[in-house]
């Protein structure tokens, strides 16, 4: 038995291999390959050198939908809606973020208007039939998707989250009609309410859905020649897994599938070491992410938008995305000056071609990486285990032009843009935490990523967290987390009752009904019995009038009651906002289960401890600029010799070949028996 | 000029803490947002919070909406004047009057000042629109109203807190004179969260930092903005440009209303005078001071640079006049309950005076009113009065670079979401029979034409219905730019047993089940000669069904068939002839 995971990022293809026999861990990196992804695994696969055949479990994450949208490449898609409806596409939700900006452009949306279409029907709130529908104006329709070569169809009916039976009936009619087209319905992705999110969303999933067809029909035939004989899953937004057929259905729910595995690794970090409260901070090579895990628990929404920015308000996707906070300061982000001649840092990357300017394959633009390198922090011979030997000249002649805006030395210029990087990260950091009323001193900060580990101890200090972990291989840590994810899926019901007609025997046939969905579910595609589940209940509940809610989660059905479900609300209501209204009616806004399977997956194993000291792993000493602390003589150690329950006190660097981490003066470094350094 | 090492950490430090006083006012918003009642402040946004020096000078501040871009100064200005000598650590301030810096008497302000080590350092200042300030109508904003007592209480800077304590005394006065007590002190409370978050953060950057390098921040914050802004206006061409424009009434009669700018560029001065605009109305459009400020303000912001974080120092070359009682410089006793009508007037007439000189920043004139309408009755299922608001979004006009946006929401607000049909459904006995973009109505033509506006289409489900609305442009068009045509009008239209009606501003009309009442914006201006406009566009246009085949051989004098096809050669036929 083993278990093979593949992480497509932006620059780099991650592979994690586990040899159930052996307990082994075997990494890789290979370079992306955007024209054909398929390749870039290949690649991974042979630089590792393991056996593919007899794997038994193959899971991958990637960047193939959010790529297929950002740059624009997916299929002629066309929607269908009610009647009076097919406009709120392009109306959208009408804000304006960037509020000076007498230009303001909206998003474009992804049907252009003459293939948006309109079909007479009319279902209400509560799921009645108003007008039934004239299914002789789809022909019309067909016709015309015919004569413009449409490739997909997305439909969308009003309040189909309470009755679908008209959207299955346009769907049921245009798949006859149209065979080889792909055809969303909107509830097949999401139950949820609101018309124009969840019209968007049936159209991005209809968008990519040819595309990522062909994808994984490809990588599946590339896999098979290979000999992996095994189930097929792919990493979701949700924290969990699917498999392929279900995936080629539903598209959209991959959106950010490689994050999504990074902080469901982080939580899995939160339960081997006990710390069930965990900031989650991922460097990699253009952005940095931050997610919160509180009690053990990733934290998963379905307000996720596609190319939101402070300036943009992007395109919803209602799908469940596991919550992260996204800046534009990775380590190959250049820094520039703005118009006042401030220095700031990103969004800008120098990606991996041609990279940071010290990779020396052509980057002429100071980047994070640069700045690193220039006070200390890498060792050229050992970057990337030595297979990139960093360029001193061209970093400083890249980083000439930062200490020419600020007068001052290359080195001096080195520090500045990463205090600027760090202030940036600090600010996303307690964006995640202090503004959403937690305390940092309540958690650990785990850092992940190839540049995590780099900032990870000064970020953690000025944050004031208990400790700072670096876990092993940090720069594989989403392949990793592929590895140990199970699979998950979360079901949605919109039910908007008030509390007084709400009875304890509706909310158990609601669930009842969804628990239904989801054993169909896990059996059709992944072949577990139902003894194999877990389920977490929840209900958004809000008061009268409000327009936000609060889900109040529910770890079972026995012995539940209306009455202390309104008591949890009340509760949780003050919690989140500071405020309850005792007297105010409360009603039900929707009914949330998430539903996860229970799979074998590998343990981490402690440290082998032969050969392993922290003499042999001491490999000298090293002058860094540590900027507020000073430049200063760090000892350097090699990771991969340190022994379990080492300690050690900073300044200090400790490199492995996907990372480096460095540890402040003051700091204290310990090594727990599963090889994570703890850093205070 | 050569800096040495130490200026180069020092003006790294500058950015940092820079970085962290917006992180702060962001928090301020966020606490703000999270603890308030009102949907008005966590869904419309319609609040700000900003931080001032101990001179009283915007540092940094956090909009939803731009309303608020140049009240706050102003409104501390009045506060330090009554109670500057007796002021000391642990006061909060709070007020509301149109005529001390604000806007409208919902808008409440919170100022707090921050000291540190005894020494008064900064203010901290959140403002927010609450549902109910008392008065003639639940609401507050009585669309005929004729004098501000009939727009709810109104506190003139009072202090709210001594000790860091509440004024038991001040909360009972607002418990007793508003309709919605617990929601007004959920959000009086929601604000004094927001202003004591700042004072907290504030403490820590100073301690961490030391006065001296927060001071020299807070300055090169201000002059870095004010040279920007400067070389801006001097990059504008010396001289005055005047523009004129039309209120289409104040609430109490239909009466159009002239108002007007010059302004004066002299170097890296710039002037904006709205003398000659009409005295003041008995009407509920009029704006108090305050509320010209920030009318003018957002747009030279849109001038000089939209996106940078809002301060002080871009303000420094504008100055702003206006004789007082006019309709942009209201005195007591007038009601400015719909200022925001007014004020996006201010704004427009501005836009439209320095759009010639600056293209690349500015779009032509667009359907500019919020429209607010709102809808009422009883719920049949429930037997509960309900009522329902709602701005409306419709055309922007076009740049010299693209097409205008279609319904997007208006100048005065920001980022505010429209209503989702199915939300609004489930809640209210409301049907939308049709959301669409107003293709009808039309869009200014042009080389790049403006955006559409919408059609929402409600029926009443209920009983006891009524609307109120108050539309602006309903007789005067958006304008046009660089010989753009004009856009289209906002109406709204009410249907019941066979008769039609168009309306703009409407105090209350009492509506039957089964009426339609149809909001209908307009589209923005054209930029550019039409006939300039590529016959490709202008096909697309008719194939999306945004012209018909009439429009585009009328507008654009270009030959086109229903589904797309051009005639080229009739096309050019219709082009040449001049």
């Amino acid at each position: 038995m083993a278990r093979l995971a593949c992480d497509i990022g932006g620059t780099f293809t991650d592979l994690a291999f586990f040899d159930d026999a052996s307990g082994a861990l075997v990494v890789e990196k290979s370079l992306t390959t955007p024209r054909d992804l398929t390749r870039g695994i290949e690649d991974a696969i042979g630089l590792a050198g393991i056996k593919t055949a007899g794997i038994s479990y193959f899971v991958h994450g990637g960047t193939t939908v959010i790529n297929a949208i950002t740059e624009r490449k997916g299929v002629k898609t066309a929607l269908i809606t009610t009647k009076g409806f097919r406009d709120v596409l392009e109306i959208a939700r009408g804000n304006r973020p960037d509020l000076y900006n007498l230009r303001f452009e909206k998003p474009t949306p992804f049907v252009p208007r003459y293939l948006r279409f309109e079909v007479r029907e009319r279902i209400g709130p509560n799921g009645a039939t108003i007008e039934p529908i004239v299914l002789a104006d789809l022909d019309a329709i067909i016709a015309r998707c015919k004569a413009e070569k449409v490739e997909a169809v997305a439909i969308q009916f009003l309040h189909s989250y309470a009755a679908p039976a008209h959207e299955q009936e346009a769907a049921a009619y245009v798949r006859e009609r149209l065979p080889g087209v792909p055809v969303t319905a909107s509830h097949e992705i999401t139950r949820e309410w609101r018309e124009y999110e969840r019209a968007n969303t049936a159209v991005l999933n209809a968008y990519v859905q040819p595309i990522v067809l062909r994808y994984f029909d490809t990588l599946e035939r590339s896999l098979r020649g290979r000999g992996i004989d095994g189930s097929l899953a792919v990493m979701q937004s949700n924290g969990g897994t699917t498999s392929f057929a279900w995936a080629k259905e539903h598209p959209i729910t991959l959106v950010e599938s490689g994050p999504s595995a990074g902080v469901n690794a982080a939580a899995l970090i939160a339960r081997l070491t006990s710390e069930p409260n965990v900031i989650y901070l991922d460097i990699g090579g253009t952005t940095a992410k931050c997610s919160l895990i509180e009690d053990g628990h990733i934290k998963v929404t379905t307000e996720y938008k596609l190319e939101w920015s402070r300036t943009n308000p992007g395109y919803p996707v209602k799908v469940p995305v596991v919550d992260i906070v996204e800046i534009g300061t990775g380590g190959g982000s250049i820094a520039w000056f703005d118009r006042s001649g401030a220095l700031k840092v990103g969004p800008v990357s120098a990606g991996a071609e041609p990279g940071p300017a010290c990779y020396g394959r052509g980057g002429t633009e100071p980047t994070v990486t640069d700045a690193k390198f220039l006070t200390g922090a890498l060792d050229p011979d050992y970057f990337a285990g030595g297979r990139i030997k960093l360029d001193r000249v061209a970093a400083q002649k890249a980083m000439q032009k930062i200490a020419d805006g600020l007068g001052c030395s290359v080195e001096e210029a080195a520090v500045a843009v990463i205090r600027v990087a760090d202030a940036d990260m600090i600010n996303a950091l307690k964006l995640v935490s202090i503004q959403r009323g937690h305390d940092p001193r309540d958690f650990v900060l785990v850092v992940g990523g190839g540049g995590g580990p780099m900032h990870g101890a000064a970020l953690g200090r000025e944050l004031g967290v208990r400790a700072t972990i670096v876990p092993r291989y940090p720069g594989y840590f989403s392949a990793w987390g592929m590895l140990v994810t199970e699979p998950r899926r979360d079901f949605v019901q919109t039910a908007l009752t008030r509390a007084g007609d709400m009875t304890i025997g509706r909310i158990r046939s609601l669930f009842d009904e969804l628990v239904k969905e989801a054993e169909a579910y896990f059996r059709a595609d992944e072949g577990l019995k139902p003894t194999d589940h877990r389920y977490v209940f929840g209900i958004d509940l809000r008061y009268l009038g409000q327009e936000h809610w609060v889900t109040v989660p529910m770890p079972t059905l026995e012995g539940a009651s209306v009455e202390g479900i309104l008591a949890d609300f009340h509760a949780a209501h003050e919690r989140a906002f500071s405020f309850k209204l005792d007297d105010t009616p409360v009603e039900f806004v929707n009914f949330r289960l998430t539903a996860m399977a229970t799979i074998a997956t590998p343990a981490l194993t402690p440290l082998d401890e032969a050969g392993r000291s922290l003499k042999s792993a001491h490999k000298g000493t090293r002058k860094v600029d540590l900027g507020d602390d000073g430049r200063i003589e760090a000892a350097v150690y090699a990771r991969d010799e340190l022994p379990a329950g080492a300690t050690l006190d900073g300044p200090a660097i400790i490199e492995e070949a996907s990372s480096t981490t460095i540890v402040h003066p003051g700091q204290r470094v310990t090594v727990d028996k599963l090889g994570f350094l703890r850093i205070r | 000029m050569a800096k040495n090492g130490a200026g180069a950490a020092e003006a790294v430090t500058r950015e940092i803490i820079r970085g962290k006083l917006l992180a702060t006012v962001d928090e301020m918003g966020i606490v703000l947002a999270r603890a308030s009642m009102s949907p008005v402040i966590y869904e419309v946004l319609d609040f700000a919070c900003g931080i001032l020096d101990a001179d009283g000078q915007l540092i940094v501040q956090t909009n939803g909406i731009t309303l608020f871009t140049g009240t706050f100064g102003e409104q501390l200005a009045s506060i330090r004047k009554r109670h500057g000598a007796t002021m000391k650590d642990g006061d909060v301030f709070m007020t509301n009057d149109p005529f001390e810096g604000g806007t409208h008497t919902c808008d409440i302000a919170l100022i707090k000042p921050i000291y540190v080590g005894g020494r008064l350092e900064a203010y901290a200042i959140a403002v927010a629109h609450w549902v109910e300030v008392g008065g003639s109508v639940a609401g507050s904003i009585s669309p005929d109203a004729r004098e501000i007592y009939q727009e709810g209480v109104r506190f003139p800077g009072v202090r709210v807190c001594r000790d860091d304590k509440l004024q038991q005394d001040i909360v009972e006065l607002i418990r007793i004179n508003v309709r919605l007590p617990t929601m007004a002190l959920g959000d009086l409370n929601a604000e004094l969260a927001a202003v004591r978050i700042a004072d907290m953060r504030l403490k820590e950057v100073f301690a961490k930092y030391g006065a001296n390098v927060v001071h020299d921040t807070f300055s090169h914050i201000l002059e870095s903005s004010e040279k920007l802004s400067r070389a801006a206006v001097k990059a504008l061409p010396d001289g005055r440009y005047r523009a004129e424009d039309w209120i289409d009434g104040d609430g109490i009669t239909d009466e159009r209303i002239k108002v007007c700018v010059e302004v004066a560029i002299a170097g890296d001065q710039i002037t904006f005078d709205f003398t000659g605009s009409s005295a003041q109305r008995p009407g509920p459009i009029n704006c108090a001071y305050g509320a010209l400020l920030s009318s003018a303000k957002t747009i030279f912001k849109a001038l000089v640079d939209p996106q940078a974080p809002s301060n002080d120092g871009w303000f420094r070359p504008v100055t702003i006049t206006c004789p007082p009682g006019t309709v942009f410089t209201a005195r007591p006793p007038a009601p400015t309950g719909w200022y925001y009508e007014g004020s996006a007037q201010a704004s427009e007439l501005v836009w439209k005076a320095l759009a010639p000189l600056a293209p690349e920043r500015f779009s032509a004139g667009s359907y500019m009113s919020l429209c607010g309408t709102y809808l009422g009755g009883r719920n049949p299922a429930t037997g509960e009065m309900f009522v329902h608001i709602e701005p409306a979004v419709g055309g922007w006009g076009a740049t010299d670079a693209r097409d205008g946006t279609s319904a997007l929401i208006a100048t005065t607000d920001g980022d505010t979401y429209n209503y989702s049909v199915e939300l609004m459904e489930a809640k209210y006995p409301l049907r939308v029979r049709r959301y669409a973009l107003n293709t009808e109505g039309g869009a200014g033509a042009g080389r790049h034409r403006g955006g559409y506006g919408a059609i929402r289409e409600f029926e009443m489900l209920g009983d006891d219905g009524f609307f109120y609305t108050g539309i602006g442009r309903s007789i005067e068009k958006p304008w046009g730019l660089n010989n753009g045509g004009e856009g289209s009008n906002n109406y709204l239209e009410w249907r019941s047993n066979g008769t039609r009606q168009r309306v703009s501003r409407v105090p209350y009309q009492a509506v039957r089940k089964g009426d339609r009442v149809a909001v209908v914006t307009g589209g923005g201006g054209g930029f550019g000669d039409p006939k300039t406009r590529p016959i490709e566009e202008v096909a697309a246009d008719v194939r999306d069904g945004y012209l018909t085949p009439d429009q585009a051989r009328q507008a654009y004098r270009v030959v086109v068939s229903a589904d797309g096809a051009i005639d080229q050669r009739a096309t050019a036929a219709l082009r040449a002839g001049g």
